[in-house]
């Protein structure tokens, strides 16, 4: 795969030195993981082996606690192997830690993708190539679960393998893609939105980064896990059956470990990087929506991910240790779990959305030529639900049994959310009136995502309301809501997103034809296999069933048809990615003529985006008014436009 | 632009009213519950035909020409129309939560006089059985099923809980649900108005069996009802092969096909051949302790609580029964 250079005036000579013979083994790398990752397993293994020796435990191999040793510490060994601790060793030992060299920013090569790098263009590459890879393993599972729903009976897969297959699919695409897909998105643009010249904590950003895969890996290594295979409790991974479920269970507990870590640790970055790192002139109500956006997410992950954290420490401990959290015979509490476990993931489902609010707003008001109607209720929407985000959990759990009364001030704060959501598609609406509108791909996904998101809103209205979701709930009509919500929604805004920031990623323009073809075949697809599920589901089709009443087939059938026509349209986009990043029109700096900064750079932005830090002097999103600026760089916005492009 | 929205609100309409969204009402609570489904259709149908005429209208009124450079007109916001879409959604989901409050105080609440029934239920991986506290047999225990029959026409209160993982105890023409939890008894009350059999369908993911979690709810008249009860007590008095053939009838015949007593289910294996020739210790295992011994091609998800749930009485009548039915012994 080809990459393009980034430029390298501003420093010259900052390549690492070349390492030769044992520095090669010893030297941060690849090759030195070789050595550390066996040497973690080995230490691990003798660390359970030696312990449950040593306090008198039969049998000495117990699988399911060596898996936990395992998946503690040989990414930490594989971490330090690669280099993501050096410096900070460096530092802790006294040893000269080299503060001013920038060896690790920038990439001049494909491999410099494959290091610990700290350049935030280079890990948000680096997150959306990874996050997209996760996504193509976790759809291939979703065509596996609709080949075996095509036809009621057991066809292809048993119910062990099937239950895995949903389970695994939920959490590639939540931990795996969506989230960390707007964590890339945004880890390229906010620093050279709000005019930084990277993030706050960019060696922090690298290591985020790399927990990424070990996360996803270990959540898809758990088929391989003897006894039982894949976790298979679905991705909330209710107890007791959680508790109750072969040792692959451990595999998710461990692997959302390491992917909630990576949102935390990316969240505060973006935080104190928006916070502190904004340039002369940028206050917040100078700041695009999208920083906003993710101003707001970040806020929530901080706040709501550790309690998924904690929700799985406790069924490992219930598994591993044997305590009794959510064990009734022993004092432990059932429904607790869900509590604790809706107390974050209720307010993911806005950590999947907010930023993409934020991308639907820069797409809309550039193609349509339009300042965003109503900025500051469309900035202040976005606090409202955060806060609301917080109030509503237990709307998952309206038929769990917990204290009835609950069910009332849960569904009100529920309803209630659907104003500031409700303000910000009619805003959107409302940017399109009187604009000149230009129908380029990321445009078609924003106007897609609009429309249905609505239908994903409005569902999400039904299930909201107790009485409606007392029949509705655990069927497949909450099925169709989640994916018209996370599929209409999420997914349509960051292929939107993707290809706008394509040309200044890439340096390249992306193929607008197959552009849109993908978003044609992906709408249409998307809608056929998503919208029946509302019947289906409300006629009395339970959700996770591997077999169900022959009266579903036919409409089953069709489902399964248009999702194999959705997956397939996944191709165009990964061939339209690939050939456009290799052979692409190279990109003028500012090809859709938009005024948010980034585009006021060349493409890609130079190793530290700015020559010179900008001087933001209005709003980000002043189409049409004649005179009004953004932003001043070097002096002059004309001068930076005509600046030449440094070529690979 | 009205037009459009009209259009696009006229086809909606359609979808909305023509396809039977929802299945058969069978219930006072289903009929209650609908209501809310068409008061929150009615109001969504409208915001979506709104959004999407507007949507299709500007698409198709705002496009560009090509090689067009002009910006739109430079509108930041207007504030009455900000107003009024901050109030008018807020007005519409008050009114969708106060009537969905009201109709779920009165899809909950036991009849006035408090006439009803208690049926207590017990869910496992991966059935579900029943206790009639208020029918009382010979022997001084409460009668005990593992299909659902009530009398048409009576409220009852289920009191539920689990065994093991968690379930969901829901009736789709019934429109009531509710999880059962181990260490906990949750509740839900249903007035069954229409004779007729239907699914009892778990819907929380349970384990390997949860797609084949599924048992009959036979609602009677009145009179049939109590002609049932009489049965019931008159087999569990009787014993033998003849109480065997009750027991298979509502415990066994959803999952398995037994051409004696014209048993069609397909979960489990063919007793006809899986019993064939078979002696009676391996059919009382068979009942007992399923998971000593799979049919191949089936996976181990028959409960295995029937030694708990059948008196040793009805263990040997079922026993028999089956020996008669499939030549063995």
């Amino acid at each position: 795969m080809a990459v393009e250079v980034h430029e390298v005036e501003h420093h010259p000579a900052h390549a690492p030195p070349p390492r030769r013979g044992r520095r090669r083994l010893t030297g941060a790398g690849w090759l030195r993981t070789l050595w550390t990752m066996p040497l973690g397993f080995g230490l691990a293994t003798l660390l359970v082996i030696g312990a449950r020796a040593a306090m008198g435990f039969e049998p000495l191999w117990e699988l399911q606690v060596l898996i936990v040793a395992w998946t503690i510490i040989v990414p930490l060994a594989f971490l330090a192997g690669l280099g993501g601790f050096d410096y900070w060793a460096y530092w802790i030992s006294g040893r000269p830690s080299r503060p001013e060299d920038h060896s690790s920013h920038g990439a001049r090569s494909w491999k410099d993708y494959f290091r610990v790098n700290t350049d935030h263009k280079v890990i948000g590459i680096q997150y959306l190539v990874t996050t997209i890879l996760f996504f193509g393993a976790a759809g291939l599972m979703a065509m596996f679960m609709r080949a075996e729903l095509a036809r009621p009976g057991m066809q292809y897969v048993d119910t062990n393998t099937f239950n895995g297959l949903f389970s695994v699919h939920a959490s590639l695409m939540i931990f795996l893609f969506i989230i960390p897909a707007f964590a890339g998105l945004g880890n390229y643009v906010i620093p050279l939105m709000i005019g930084a010249p990277d993030m706050a904590f960019p060696r922090l950003n690298a290591l985020s980064f790399w927990l990424l895969p070990i996360a996803g890996l270990i959540m898809m290594s758990s088929y391989l896990v003897p006894d039982g295979g894949a976790f298979a409790a679905g991705w909330t991974n209710y107890v007791p059956l959680a508790v109750q479920q072969p040792d692959g269970n451990l595999m998710f507990q461990m692997g959302v470990q390491w992917a909630g870590a990576s949102s935390i640790m990316t969240a505060l970055n973006f935080l104190v990087t928006i916070i502190t790192m904004r340039a002369p002139g940028m206050s917040f109500w100078r700041m695009p929506l999208l920083v906003w956006a993710n101003f707001a997410t970040s806020t929530l992950v901080v706040l709501a991910t550790p309690f998924v954290a904690g929700s799985q420490f406790f069924i490992m401990f219930d598994r591993v240790l044997h305590t009794n959290f959510f064990n009734p015979e022993l004092g432990g509490d059932v429904i607790a779990y869900q509590h604790i476990f809706w107390f974050y993931s209720h307010p993911a489902v806005y950590i999947m959305m907010l930023p993409g609010f934020g991308i639907a707003s820069e797409v809309i008001s550039v193609f349509a030529r339009k300042p965003i109607f109503g900025y500051r209720l469309m900035a202040l929407s976005l606090m409202a639900i955060l806060i609301l985000g917080f109030s509503v959990w237990a709307h998952h759990m309206f038929v769990s049994g917990m204290q009835p009364w609950i069910r009332i001030p849960m569904m009100v704060t529920t309803l209630v959310i659907a104003v500031p959501t409700g303000i910000k598609v009619f805003s959107w609406l409302a940017t399109l009136w009187e604009g000149r509108l230009r129908f380029t791909t990321p445009m078609l996904f924003a106007l897609g995502f609009v429309t249905m998101f609505v239908i994903g809103g409005l569902s999400g209205i039904y299930l909201g309301s107790v009485p409606v979701d007392i029949h509705a709930s655990d069927t497949y009509f909450v099925v169709a809501h989640i994916h018209y919500v996370l599929f209409g929604g999420s997914l349509f805004t960051i292929f939107a997103g993707i290809y706008y920031w394509f040309p200044k990623m890439t340096g390249r323009m992306y193929n607008e034809g197959l552009g849109k073809l993908h978003f044609w075949l992906t709408f249409v697809g998307f809608n056929v296999t998503f919208f029946p599920m509302h019947w289906v589901g409300l006629q009395g089709m339970p959700r996770r069933v591997a077999d169900y009443a022959p009266e579903f087939g036919n409409w089953n059938l069709i489902i399964s048809i248009a999702s194999f026509g959705l997956g397939a349209s996944t191709l165009v986009f990964l061939y339209n990615m690939i050939v456009s990043w290799r052979a692409g029109v190279p990109a003028p700096g500012n090809p859709w003529r938009a005024l948010t900064l980034e585009w006021q750079v060349s493409s890609p932005p130079p190793v530290f985006n700015f020559a010179e830090i900008p001087q933001v002097v209005g709003s980000p999103y002043e189409y049409g008014v004649r005179g009004a600026r953004h932003a001043v760089l070097n002096g002059d916005r004309a001068e930076v436009e005509e600046r030449p492009r440094v070529e690979a | 632009m009205t037009l459009v929205g009209v259009a696009v609100g006229a086809a909606l309409a359609l979808v909305a009213l023509l396809i039977p969204w929802l299945p058969d009402a069978a219930s006072e609570q289903a009929g209650i519950i609908d209501s809310v489904y068409w008061l929150v259709t009615i109001i969504c149908v409208a915001i979506f035909a709104m959004v999407a005429g507007v949507a299709v209208y500007a698409v198709y009124k705002f496009r560009a020409p090509p090689d067009d450079l002009d910006d739109g007109s430079p509108i930041h916001g207007h504030t009455g129309l900000e107003i009024v879409w901050t109030l008018v959604p807020t007005a519409l989901v008050t009114l969708i939560a106060v009537y969905s409050g009201v109709a779920l105080a009165k899809a909950e609440n036991l009849p006035e006089d408090g006439a009803h029934r208690v049926v207590h239920v017990t869910a496992e991986q991966f059935a579900w059985s029943y206790e009639y506290p208020d029918v009382e047999l010979e022997n001084g225990e409460p009668l005990r099923t593992g299909e659902l029959v009530l009398p048409v026409d009576q409220a009852v209160e289920f009191l539920i809980t689990s065994k093991d993982v968690l379930h969901s105890f829901w009736v789709p023409e019934w429109r009531m649900k509710q999880d059962a939890v181990r260490g906990v008894t949750t509740r839900t009350v249903v007035e069954p108005t229409k004779v007729g059999t239907f699914e009892v369908i778990c819907t929380e993911l349970c384990g390997l069996g949860h797609a084949i979690m599924r048992s009959q709810a036979r609602v009677l008249s009145p009179e049939a009802f109590e002609a049932w009860v009489a049965e019931q007590r008159r087999l569990a008095a009787e014993g033998g092969s003849v109480q065997g053939e009750a027991l298979f009838t509502a415990q066994c015949a959803s999952c398995h096909i037994l051409e004696a007593a014209g048993s069609q289910g397909q979960v489990g294996p063919n007793l006809d051949e899986a019993l064939q020739g078979a002696d009676e210790e391996f059919v009382r295992e068979s009942i007992v302790d399923p998971g000593a011994s799979i049919a191949e091609g089936y996976e181990d998800v028959m409960p295995d609580n029937f030694g708990e749930l059948f008196t040793e009485e009805q263990v040997d009548g079922l026993v028999e029964y089956l020996l008669e039915s499939t030549g063995g012994g």
